[in-house]
């Protein structure tokens, strides 16, 4: 081993240290870890801006940048919120349905949206409603966080990790639906189930508390009519530009952009408006993180563990595939994913190049793994850390073991049904 | 004319105070800040009354305002009683609200001293520092600004 490959697996293993400790905000280890990488020659200039396989993928930036800009817009309606409360008075107040009106609706729109964001949208309406039915609103936020990593596994854009696998396996927004969606839809229903088991006797229903969720009026929850019409045309336009992705020859990145270009263009909306909810600190620190893995990348050393996974994988794919499944799952459920993905990609985008159609399965394993990972810890995802944000804030904590106990249960469900899925469909 | 010709006195609020009485003082005696005291009842920080207004209101309300206006009357007015029990101690902890350290001003402060430290600061208020708890409010300050303004334009003239 050389003295630059050392010095590189120290500054990834630091990196990740430091992300997975929070000590330091991520953007600034991944900035600083890039930049390390820089000075011990792993890349360069050219590397950082204008490599495909070991820079900035800047498909994976843009992309979230305009989805970014798209929901920054689309909030300002009062949409959301317009429909949880009515889904919540089709429920007639009735906790346990209410209660599965906002999984399925933070699963929806988690697909569409991300995590993060979903959760944000979903967490005040809840109390709201969880108000008027003094009903306590923790079991709430819970499911709905679980809902929402489980539905943002559904697509290429609910979540990052999916973008970032998408964009290094050359994966379109219809492959995620034909592979991902079905399992997904399959675990939502258990899910509910579970929901069910865990939480049913907190969820009393009161007739008089019932009364006053249907006496909310969602109509006054729009803010804006017209701005509602146009966003919804733009996602329209957004979410037919990515089925149709392979016709139109457009990458995810190029449509999200012009989709936020056209409602940019449609609103005339404040720049302060528009960029209102674009993350620039997230959008950071994924460059930072392709910089710091692409390092890896350049000096052989993605390659040489690519080779000895594949010499102990051998054919055996089905057995690759429930490994980089559940081990996808433990570490997610640790780890940020999105720096593990960002990692796995190119390792197993290696894989895949040797052992051809094959080992194709191996990137829904691990996309699976790591975004359903997410929800076995109060830590596994950002989404579970806001909720958990949220929940205090609100004077409802919810504690890191409470979480994690129901967490662990829900993962350990999702993944042990995901496995036969991949076996069953794919080997 | 220095901070000392300027002081009065303002009510001060502990982490205890229950967040209606808080609004209560606002409300009664037209203050637009709050000064809250620390363990040892010192005046220690400042609080706007539109802060104090906001913890009236439930957290989620003001995270999504287009929730505010779903709400029938009896669903504003139990919006009120929920205040009930809040304390000030909340307001404070809330990573939301801006909680400003307390601007202190020596007695001997001129008027253009205390006008440049506030305007600065901006803040609406200044202790006094040395004896019993003493402030320098905008109001006075203003107050005091536009007499010797109006005066110095009547020597011109």
């Amino acid at each position: 081993m050389t003295l630059q490959i050392a010095l590189a697996l120290a500054v990834f293993v630091g990196a990740y240290v430091l992300i997975a400790t929070e000590k330091v905000p991520r953007a600034t280890v991944a900035l600083g870890a890039a930049a390390a990488m820089l000075l011990i020659g792993a890349t360069d200039d050219h590397g950082i801006f204008f490599s495909e396989s070991t820079g900035i993928d800047w498909n994976v930036i843009f992309l979230l940048l305009g989805m970014m800009m798209i929901v920054g817009i689309l909030r300002q309606s009062g949409a959301f919120e317009f429909v949880a409360i009515w889904a919540a008075k089709r429920a007639r107040g009735r906790p346990f349905v209410v209660m599965v009106m906002l999984i399925l609706i933070t699963a929806v729109i988690s697909a569409l949206l991300d995590n993060v964001t979903t959760v944000l949208l979903v967490a005040p309406v809840t109390l709201l409603i969880c108000s008027r039915l003094a009903v306590p609103p923790a079991p709430f936020l819970i499911v709905e966080v679980m809902a929402s990593n489980i539905g943002g596994t559904a697509t290429l854009i609910g979540d990052p990790p999916n973008i970032i696998i998408a964009s290094r396996a050359g994966l379109t927004f219809t492959d995620f639906v034909v592979n991902v969606l079905p399992i997904v839809a399959v675990l939502l229903v258990v899910f509910v189930g579970m929901a069910w088991l865990l939480f049913r006797k907190e969820l009393v229903y009161d007739a008089d508390r019932a009364r006053r969720v249907m006496a909310l009026n969602e109509r006054e929850a729009i803010r804006d009519i017209p701005l509602l019409a146009k966003s919804l045309g733009v996602i329209a336009l957004v979410l037919a530009g990515f089925v149709l992705q392979s016709r139109i020859h457009l990458e995810p990145a190029e449509v999200a952009l012009l989709g936020a270009g056209l409602l940019v263009i449609l609103t005339r909306l404040e720049p302060r408006t528009i960029f209102a909810d674009v993350e620039w600190e997230t959008l950071l620190f994924f460059a930072g993180l392709f910089v710091m893995v692409g390092g890896l990348v350049n000096l052989g050393i993605i390659d040489r563990i690519g080779r000895s996974v594949a010499g102990a994988v051998g054919g055996n794919y089905p057995a690759a595939a429930v490994g980089l499944l559940v081990g996808s799952a433990v570490i997610s459920g640790v780890i940020d994913n999105i720096p593990y993905v960002a990692t796995m990609a190119p390792l197993v985008q290696g894989l895949v190049e040797a052992g051809g159609h094959a080992a194709q399965p191996l990137w829904w394993a691990l996309t699976l793994g790591a975004d359903l990972g997410g929800n076995a810890t109060a830590v596994g995802a950002s989404a579970n850390v806001v909720v958990l944000g949220i929940a205090r804030r609100y004077g409802h904590p919810i504690s890191f073991w409470t979480f994690t106990r129901y967490g662990l249960l829900v993962t350990g469900t999702t993944i042990a049904l995901t496995i036969p899925y991949l076996l069953l469909r794919y080997f | 004319m220095h901070a000392s010709d300027l002081e009065t006195t303002l009510p001060l609020v502990d982490r205890g105070t229950p967040v209606l009485d808080a609004a209560r003082m606002i409300a009664g005696e037209r203050l637009p800040v709050l000064v809250i005291t620390d363990d040892k009842g010192r005046p220690a920080a400042v609080i706007s009354a539109v802060d104090v207004l906001g913890l009236l209101i439930p957290s989620y309300l003001r995270d999504d305002t287009s929730l505010s206006g779903v709400l029938d009357e009896n669903g504003s007015d139990e919006v009120w009683a929920e205040a009930r029990g809040h304390t000030v101690g909340e307001l404070l902890d809330d990573e939301g609200v801006d909680v400003h350290d307390l601007l202190t001003v020596e007695p001997d402060a001129t008027l253009v001293e205390v006008a440049t430290l506030m305007a600065a600061a901006r803040a609406s208020v200044a202790l006094v520092t040395g004896g019993p708890p003493r402030f320098v409010t905008l109001p006075a300050l203003t107050d005091a600004i536009l007499r010797l303004s109006d005066r110095s334009s009547g020597d011109d003239a």
